[in-house]
């Protein structure tokens, strides 16, 4: 009898010790690095292309879509950006930003926390340098000197979700239970060793393929935790409140990356796979003489019906 | 995402089409007729009794055609009156 407590109270304890492991591979939350003094320093740390020589193709898919230019945009995020500084952030009296030179990177988050998350390891000076280099491209497209615009557009396309944004930075949500991303880990689907020499390790992201992850940014609707909520990305709302709560089960991930076969070129309202999966729209015509009122009369009418079918997870459009 | 976040402060209306939700709009096309008098009275005549329609679907992501627009569908219909009732 007392063997039999002795093994069952054995496995109930490797149980428990196995639930407890069962808890993504993060680890304690992490010294933060030096915050970078300039965009060249930020870009660096997050450079993509040190991800290329084992990962090309992916690599590649990622570089056609709107992460790789993620300030820099179709290319109207980059100006979008300006004019939330002037129609925004200098006519809001208790903005503390009257000139570019007031402008920090609290102030940027408004746009930065989706479209650079990163800039949150930056100093108030990158956040400056950013709004300075987006104004010269801008001067320089207005004076047609294309060759500095180019310089410039590139500088602006160095700053992006890029491999090390979802595949570090952002790749454990619940870090209580999960730990908080390690900086010599990328997270992914697979754990163990990694060759490179500055991320030697992988592990797994329990959410990575899960719509939460992709809801870290293109959100919920406003931004409360701001001092100033700005809202541009309701997809993830729309997905939970809409889409789920009506029987729907599939991704962002399935539609966005598996089925539209596009992976890493993850597209939207843009790319015809995409309008193809997201709706259906059916067109009939018919033809009848009309009795409209007494001052018309009857009138010769053709009648065109138009039903579109929202098939994806999420409003259209939304973002 | 077509306004910069300055100008929203929430959604105010419903204008885009909700996931798993059929949205209907219905198009009136008048045929080209036109009144002719015959002696006191005046009757209509049909001028032409085949339409091709030409549907398009677009997104404004700006809500104005400036160049960004992109087209969701388009399909052509063609309607014709031959075979309804005539006006007398």
């Amino acid at each position: 009898m007392r063997n039999y407590w002795t093994i069952a109270l054995t496995c109930i304890a490797a149980s428990t010790l196995g639930l407890y492991n069962a808890y993504g591979a993060g680890g304690p939350k992490p010294t933060p690095l030096p915050k970078a003094k300039t965009i060249a320093e930020l870009a660096e740390r997050y450079d993509s292309s040190k991800c290329l020589e084992c990962h090309e193709d992916v690599h590649d898919e990622w570089s056609e879509s709107l992460h790789a230019k993620s300030i820099l945009g179709t290319p109207r995020t980059a100006p979008t950006i300006i004019t939330a500084i002037e129609k925004g952030l200098k006519l809001f009296p208790y903005s503390g930003v009257k000139e570019d030179a007031d402008i920090t990177v609290e102030h940027l988050m408004m746009c930065m926390k989706c479209h650079l998350p990163q800039l949150d390891e930056a100093t108030d000076e990158v956040a400056r340098e950013i709004v300075a280099t987006i104004r010269n491209w801008q001067q320089a497209n207005r004076d047609q000197d294309y060759t500095k615009a180019k310089k410039l557009e590139k500088t602006i396309a160095s700053l992006n979700i890029g491999c090390m944004v979802c595949h570090n930075k952002l790749a454990l949500i619940h870090k209580y239970a999960d730990g908080y991303p390690q900086a010599d880990t990328i997270y992914g689907a697979n754990e163990g060793d990694h060759e490179d020499e500055n991320y030697p390790k992988m592990a797994v992201a329990p959410a990575l393929g899960e719509a939460i992850f992709c809801g870290q940014c293109h959100g919920q609707g406003p931004n409360f935790e701001l001092d100033h909520p700005s809202q541009c990305a309701t997809a993830y709302g729309s997905y939970l409140f809409a889409y789920v709560a009506h029987g729907g089960s599939d991704t962002c991930q399935e539609c966005h990356m598996k089925k539209s076969g596009l992976g890493h070129d993850m597209q939207s309202y843009r790319d015809d796979t995409m309008i193809e999966m997201a709706l259906d729209v059916n067109v009939e015509g018919r033809s009848l003489f009309w009795r409209k009122n007494r001052q018309e009369g009857v009138l010769p009418i053709g009648i065109i019906n138009v039903e579109l079918y929202n098939k994806s997870g999420h409003g259209i459009p939304d973002g | 995402m077509g306004r910069g976040p300055y100008e929203k402060s929430g959604l105010l209306r419903e204008t885009s089409i909700p996931p798993l939700a059929r949205v209907h709009k219905t198009f009136e096309i008048t045929y080209p007729f036109k009144d002719v008098k015959k002696g006191t009275a005046s009757r209509r005549e049909l001028l032409e009794d085949e339409l091709t329609v030409s549907v398009v679907l677009w997104y404004l992501p700006f809500g104005e055609f400036d160049g960004n627009e992109t087209v969701f569908f388009e399909q052509e219909k063609d309607l014709d009156l031959k075979t309804e009732w005539i006006w007398r």
